[in-house]
């Protein structure tokens, strides 16, 4: 296993973020991490990144606590969200090349113009983050999550703000790099039709509790409850919503 | 449990610590005020004051000058230090990347450890360019102190560096709305610094709190260096022994912060 989550709960001043969740993740698998805003996703995000300490449970990733052994792990993961930027000062390169040295890649300068042509980003690799559109700079973004090859990539709603043809693009190369690498990846996004491209398998998150999970497609016709037709988890997404205002 | 982001057991990674200080280079490479503050501020100080104590010299006595030069380079040091670990810290908050950079495999020792070697980095450039136009333009030698020089220089640096882990611990308690305390604090150390001016001609309170803070030992033992060419010993075991209390008050707040911070959720709201 990958990733493993066991009863995990976060409160902030009496206001429960995370309530008691576990789910697990295996190797090559992309799963889906849903819910409305304040759901608690990004919360339960910075606890496998270590960044948020538990008030109970526990995160283990490649079967080691990440309280115990962060460093150690977070050689092997990486983040990427488009919520902040690489330094706005540095060029592309630059910036891969200081975040190259931060996670100890060998031979960076190959990795990096190697992570420069996946995402189409070589000719602007001279200009700084300052001067690329949104778009780019979500490809600069996904270049620095990809560069130590991840065994484990945590990506919160890495594509947001692009348009969708970006996003098209984005997704692919994403399932074509996981494919061939065989990444494990958490993907975080409001945009159901990306989680229906990329995942294998969607937990659904709500007031801290996971709600539902499964493959798309079982979602759609459990909580739906439809038997025939094609993964829909929008109307998945506004029906588990919903429901979880009525319980607020 | 919490000391694994703080430190792992195991050495310092220095490939992590040369990778932020990489990462400041470039940022000073493309940024003109970067380059200012290493290299223009200190030599705009210096000559501000090169003249006040041209002039003193001309009605008083030539140790006032060196008083004035002296105290005022050695000033830098500690300025430069304590503000730019702080200015440092609060970059990467402005750009938003300190989450990115967090999640990264960099212990917070081995952030620390980078953003202190990049003060003294610059610091020594600052000091280099200071020495060489003290003793061109003033014909004032700071290396007239000797040994004793890299000896208040070490002291001087140790504090200045628990004033930077200080104020970055106040940004992760309070956060970055506090950035600009990071400029100011130390100018609320200066008047009891005793930077131009002895202890001893300070109000009787202000004396005590004097004596408890290392920088004033090490502008007293200055003076006496330069009036009477000796090592001042007595104010250098003061200074080195209130330093080893302020820089473990000060680790000792950075761990406390940083563990309360990690269970707030504090740290990830600092942007």
């Amino acid at each position: 296993m990958i990733l493993e989550v066991r009863n995990l709960v976060k409160k902030f001043d009496g206001f429960t973020a995370i309530d008691d969740i576990s789910f697990e993740v295996k190797e090559g698998q992309i799963l889906g991490f849903l819910g409305p805003n304040g759901a608690g996703k990004s919360t339960t995000i910075y606890c496998l990144l270590g960044l948020i300490v538990p008030d109970q449970g526990r995160v283990s990733i490649f079967g080691k606590d990440v309280l115990q052994k962060r460093s150690e792990i977070m050689t092997q993961v990486n983040y990427a969200s488009a919520e902040y930027n690489l330094p706005w000062n540095l060029t592309v390169w630059e910036n891969l090349m200081v975040y190259a040295k931060l996670y100890e890649v060998p031979d960076p300068k190959k990795r990096i113009a190697e992570v420069l042509e996946i995402f189409e980003l070589t000719n602007f690799q001279s200009k700084a983050i300052r001067d690329l559109s949104t778009g780019l700079r979500a490809r600069a973004n996904l270049c620095k999550a990809l560069l130590n090859k991840p065994k484990l990539l945590l990506l919160d709603e890495p594509m947001a703000s692009m348009d969708p043809d970006v996003v098209d693009k984005g997704i692919k190369l994403l399932k074509q790099i996981q494919k061939e690498e065989g990444i494990t990846i958490l993907y975080t996004s409001h945009n159901m039709w990306e989680i229906e491209e990329i995942a294998d398998n969607v937990i659904f998150i709500n007031h801290g509790k996971i709600v539902a999970s499964g493959t798309p497609l079982e979602l759609t016709k459990n909580v739906l409850k439809i038997e025939k037709g094609e993964a829909n988890l929008r109307d998945v997404f506004i029906r588990l919503s919903r429901e979880g205002e009525g319980e607020s | 449990m919490y000391l694994s982001v703080y430190q792992e057991r195991g050495r310092v990674n220095l490939n992590r610590v040369f990778a932020v200080i990489l990462r400041h280079f470039y940022l000073t490479m493309h940024q003109m005020e970067r380059f200012f503050d290493v290299l223009v501020s200190p030599v705009l100080v210096l000559v501000l004051w090169g003249f006040l104590a041209k002039y003193v010299q001309n009605i008083q006595t030539q140790s006032l000058a060196s008083f004035l030069l002296g105290g005022m380079i050695l000033w830098v040091i500690f300025e430069k230090v304590s503000t730019d670990i702080g200015v440092n810290f609060m970059y990467e908050v402005w750009d938003r990347n300190i989450i990115s950079l967090l999640a990264s495999p960099i212990t917070f020792i081995e952030y620390l450890t980078a953003l202190v070697s990049i003060g003294f980095i610059k610091i020594l450039i600052a000091f280099v360019s200071m020495f060489l136009m003290a003793s061109i333009f003033y014909n004032f030698q700071i290396t007239n102190l000797g040994f004793g020089l890299v000896l208040l220089w070490i002291n001087l640096f140790i504090f200045a560096t628990t004033f930077g882990i200080f104020i970055v611990s106040l940004v992760l308690k309070y956060g970055h709305s506090i950035g600009p305390l990071t400029w100011i604090l130390p100018f609320f150390v200066q008047p009891f610094a005793a930077v131009f001016y002895p202890i001893s001609v300070l109000p009787p309170i202000f004396q005590k709190i004097a004596f408890i803070l290392p920088i004033s030992h090490v502008f007293e033992g200055m003076r006496y260096a330069l009036k009477t060419g000796q090592f001042d010993a007595g104010n250098f075991w003061i200074a080195i022994l209130l330093n080893a209390i302020y820089m473990s008050g000060s680790v000792a707040f950075f761990a406390f912060t940083l563990k309360n911070v990690l269970k707030s959720g504090r740290l990830v709201k600092l942007i």
